[in-house]
């Protein structure tokens, strides 16, 4: 398809792209299933509207030379952060946080867009950085850039939105070649810095904290939300009780159970089999990004694939693990699958870039 | 260079580790699905279907209304509804004929509600049918063995016990609408119902008292199993009116036939014992659905049904606006007593004739003798000795022009005209000739019944204008508490009580005394009644109106106003009959009637001839309207 009309005859990746639309594909149907019959009802149409929005940025991103991408990156970088300071400033709340700006009928979080411009960033930073050492003033320059927008995001305060950026500093760190008393040393600095932090705080002002990182805790009662999903999943037993046949969730017994707990719908109603398929999806698509990583023709686009498909990773793994409360509830949606337009569309502008690394591999390109 | 082809191998080498590292995680991820799907999944499962807990609220019983002795005027009934459980149903097709056939069902709407169901989850019920009666609830209970698919739910619904009687004063329930919502601040939802107009509305917070939640078990279908906890609705105060049954079931089936207005109130307190707005709606309608048909036949009503006549409606007064332009002219020594107009029949003003109704004219009366035969003639002489302003101080004093601030929402004001009026608000001058109508209740001067009753009552309570009111107490259905009304008042100027008597004494004239307008219904029986008969012309405002009106809407207005005993007045009733003819034959025997009953008098026999009542008699007829005026 797309390859067909590129020049040279060479080949797109079909197993990140196939892996990609069947989950996106998934996310409709689920959407569809969680939705049908509320007053939510119609938002997978709208869902399959953000997936041809995406699939058109891909193209675009498969189409465009990546390196020009990684030689403006810091332009890029710079006015992706403009949205995030408009909204700290004069954004409206939606759900409580500032992180949506609207046009017409569409919201859209441009901290998603932002994400993508701060990996293309950290890609243009290693590939510059390329001593065998990692220097401590690399080390300082990747906190500075990934910081920033997380610095921003969090005072939306959007806490989930803001920890998906973290993923880019593991990236950097290890990708970077950060030797193993490098490690030691920044997991003693974490600890010691969050433990005092934690001690010089007086007791209202942890609560105050707890209420500001999760404001939805109290609502139903703490732990509500993962017992009814960890009874969704759970239900669910090996093959499911039936598309739209989730009593859980069809009973609205689910918080936003068409965004961030999506998964737990496909586990009642498609039980282990269908979590085996997303999951298996899911494994596909990294696993071969990563394989394609290290066929990149340099390192920026080496450092453009990990950090993307870093990113995504950890998103899947925090979300999966929250329905099962392996890790307490942050907002992180399940990507190609939560409903969530702006996370659909970028996530397939990732795919894109990731790809777009893929097909110029060969250094004459 | 070289430096840059090592560090590719070792980011090649970690790309390698992270890779194992990626699939192991994911692998451990499906572990731990594994383990709560497939080793925990039968408790989980057990779980889902036996522990969801849901909350329901609990709908407060409203308030009953009662009348001032107790009697229920509006209650609650259980509401049956029927509903169909798809997953129960082995074949829904022979559920839906099985139902149909049972109850006698429309079989295209019941499958047309069973299609629009089919959108929702399975184990949603489908609602069938609402409003059934005991023998069809018994009728699918007694099957309910073979066809588990059909349930019955029970509601409360609200009961208007008489029908349309007083349902005016009442009000109706409606569901909420999305403003009503808004603005009652989520103490509402969608669906819920809430008071419109009458006491239902405007004493909704106590009615409705506070609805409770109960946290149910509910099983995998949706339905109930058990309740885990329960927070009990606040049941909402039962309402208590100053209404009397026994006064308006009499009022309301005097004006069974005719259209008009009744109020009754106590003129020492305001408290209100009958409103009558006639033709009236049946208030039930709204609780159980009204159909498109009825709405329309409701709205498209050329005597609009659903409107308050007594508060929403105004018309020219006639000549029961005579007392108190008597009084006030009395009272700023404009005239005396013994004052004397002849009375040819007609007289001319700024160049105008006007007519008496008594065509062969009064002869020379006095103020007592206009009054009881309401001499047109001498009150145009007394208006123009008035004028138009010191008529509007006078009758404003009285409370015409505001509302009465009775209880009731949609309250009009009313209009009484002046020189500045015309000047600011109608945009034309006031003619001279316009004060000799208003001096006989015509002409621009406009009152509700509700105003009239309310001056009647200040007249006869030396100055002092109740505010009428239908609230008399409320009292806590649990506890026993009670909320009594304190009377209000608003203090019009003093009267002299000498310059009263003098106005009373032609009132009651009119009712006893040979002659009188009202003399037909009289009350005899130990209490005198005294009153003033009112027949409002149906004044052409528009003559296209009057040419293409039907001739019945051209009858002139029959108006009575009345209070008894006349030495200590405990009741005021103001009687309007649109197009009822004369206010002496239309009016003044429901005012009779009234009285008698409430102060148990058993009228003697025989009646009084109706020869008497036929002399043509109440208001001023002026022949000219105020159009033909110069």
């Amino acid at each position: 398809m797309i390859a067909g009309t590129l020049p040279g005859g060479r080949r797109l990746d079909l197993v990140v792209l196939g892996c990609a639309l069947a989950l996106a594909a998934l996310g409709v149907l689920f959407v569809a299933s969680a939705t049908t019959g509320t007053r939510f009802d119609g938002l997978a149409g709208r869902q399959a509207i953000w997936i041809a929005v995406g699939l058109g940025a891909m193209v675009a991103a498969i189409l465009f030379d990546y390196r020009m991408l990684l030689k403006s990156a810091f332009a890029i970088y710079c006015v992706s952060l403009l949205p995030l300071v408009y909204l700290l400033a004069f954004g409206e709340r939606i759900a409580n946080v500032r992180s949506w700006i609207r046009f017409g009928h569409f919201q859209f979080q441009p901290a998603e867009l932002a994400k993508i411009a701060t990996a293309l960033l950290v890609a243009y930073l290693f590939e510059n950085e390329d001593d065998a050492r990692l220097h401590a003033s690399t080390i300082l320059k990747l906190g500075a850039i990934v910081g920033l927008p997380v610095l921003l995001v969090f005072l939306q305060p959007d806490m989930g939105l803001a920890l998906t950026f973290l993923p880019l500093i593991f990236v950097g760190l290890y990708f970077g070649g950060l030797p193993a008393r490098g490690w030691v040393a920044i997991v003693i600095v974490v600890a010691l810095l969050a433990g005092g932090g934690w001690f010089l705080l007086k007791d209202y002002q942890k609560a105050r904290i707890g209420t500001f990182l999760n404001p939805d805790s109290d609502v139903l009662g703490s732990g509500y939300q993962v017992r009814q999903s960890k009874i969704a999943v759970g239900s669910g037993g090996f093959s499911g009780k039936g598309f739209r046949s989730g009593t859980q969730s069809q009973l609205r017994f689910l918080p936003v159970q068409h965004t961030d707990f999506i998964l737990a719908v496909i586990a009642e109603e498609w039980g282990f089999l269908g979590v085996i398929l997303v999951l298996g999806l899911f494994a596909g698509l990294f696993l071969r990004a990563l394989k394609l990583a290290q066929t990149a023709r340099d390192r920026g686009g080496v450092f453009l694939v990990l950090g993307l498909t870093g990113m995504m990773f950890f998103s899947v793994v925090v979300n999966a693990s929250m329905m099962i409360g392996l890790l307490p509830t942050t907002g992180i949606p399940l990507p190609f699958v939560s409903y969530g337009g702006s996370s659909v569309a970028t996530t397939f502008l990732a795919i894109g870039l990731i790809l777009g690394v893929q097909f110029r591999r060969f250094a004459n390109a | 260079m070289l430096r840059i082809r090592e560090d590719r191998q070792a980011v090649v080498r970690r790309i390698e580790i992270a890779r194992v590292a990626a699939g192991a995680v994911l692998s451990l991820l499906a572990v731990s699905y594994w383990t709560v799907q497939i080793v925990r999944g039968e408790y989980y499962f057990s779980l889902s279907e036996n522990n969801r807990i849901r909350a329901v609220k609990i709908t407060a019983p409203r308030g009953y209304v009662l009348d001032r002795n107790g009697a229920a005027l509006v209650e609650n009934e259980p509401a049956y509804m029927l509903h169909l459980y798809r997953r129960e149903a082995k074949d829904l097709e022979a559920s839906v004929e099985f139902i149909v056939a049972l109850l006698g069902l429309n079989r295209d709407q019941v499958r047309s509600r069973v299609e629009r169901g089919r959108r929702d989850p399975e184990f949603v019920p489908i609602p069938i049918a609402e409003n059934l009666g005991i023998d069809e609830v018994a009728a699918v209970e007694a099957r309910a063995v073979e066809h588990p698919e059909f349930a019955i739910t029970v509601s409360q619904r609200r009961l208007y016990k008489n029908g349309g009687a007083a349902a005016h004063a009442l009000g109706y329930l409606s569901e909420a609408t999305p403003d009503q919502i808004k603005n009652a601040g989520n103490a509402y939802g969608v669906g819920d119902w809430i008071g419109q107009k009458g006491v239902e509305s405007a004493y909704e917070r106590l009615l409705a008292g506070a609805s409770g939640e109960r946290r149910v078990i509910v099983d995998s279908h949706g339905r109930e199993v058990a309740e885990e906890a329960r927070l009990e609705a606040k049941p909402g105060q039962n309402l208590f009116l100053t209404l009397d049954s026994k006064l308006q079931g009499i009022a309301e089936e005097y004006f069974r036939e005719r259209v008009g207005s009744v109020v009754a109130l106590d003129p020492r307190t305001g408290e209100i014992l009958a409103l009558v707005s006639a033709p009236t709606y049946d208030p039930n309608w709204f609780t159980r659905r009204v159909t498109a048909a009825e709405w329309s036949g409701l709205l498209e009503n050329p005597d609009r049904p659903l409107q308050n006549r007594a508060i929403q409606n105004m018309y020219s007064p006639g000549s029961v606006i005579k007392p108190f332009l008597a009084y006030g002219a009395l009272a700023r020594g404009l005239v005396d007593p013994e004052w004397r107009v002849f009375c040819p029949g007609h007289a001319v003003f700024y160049g105008r004739e006007f007519h008496c109704h008594k065509k062969g004219g009064h002869g020379l009366v006095a103020l007592r003798d206009a009054i009881k035969m309401s001499c047109d003639v001498y009150f145009y002489n007394l208006g123009q000795k008035l004028g138009v302003d010191r008529i509007n101080e006078i009758l404003t004093g009285f409370g015409f022009g505001s509302p009465t601030g009775i209880d009731l929402s949609f309250e009009k004001s009313g209009l009484v005209p002046s020189e500045e009026w015309a000047r600011t608000r109608r945009g034309a001058r006031w003619y001279p000739s316009e004060t000799i109508s208003v001096a006989i209740g015509q002409g621009p001067l406009l009152v509700t019944t509700m105003q009239l009753a309310r001056a009647y009552a200040a007249l006869v309570e030396g100055g002092r204008l109740p505010t009428p009111h239908l609230f008399l107490s409320s009292q806590d259905p649990k506890t026993g508490a009670q909320l009594r009304y304190k009377a209000e008042y608003h203090q019009g100027p003093t009267l002299s009580p000498e310059n009263l008597k003098i106005v009373e004494g032609g009132m009651w004239a009119v009712v006893n005394e040979p002659g009188g307008t009202a003399y037909g219904s009289r009350v005899t029986g130990g209490i005198e009644m005294g009153g003033k008969t009112g027949t409002a012309q149906v004044v052409g405002h528009d003559s296209t109106v009057r040419a293409g009106a039907d001739k019945s809407k051209l009858e002139t207005h029959a108006w009575f106003a009345g209070f008894a005993p006349i030495q200590d007045p405990k009741l005021v009733v103001v009687v309007f009959v649109e197009n009822g003819g004369h206010g002496n034959l239309a009016a003044a025997p429901l005012a009779k009637a009234l009285f008698e009953a409430h102060f148990g008098i058993v009228p003697e026999a025989p009646p009084a001839p109706a020869i008497q009542a036929a002399a043509p008699s109440g208001g001023g007829i002026a022949r000219a309207s105020r159009r033909e005026a110069p």
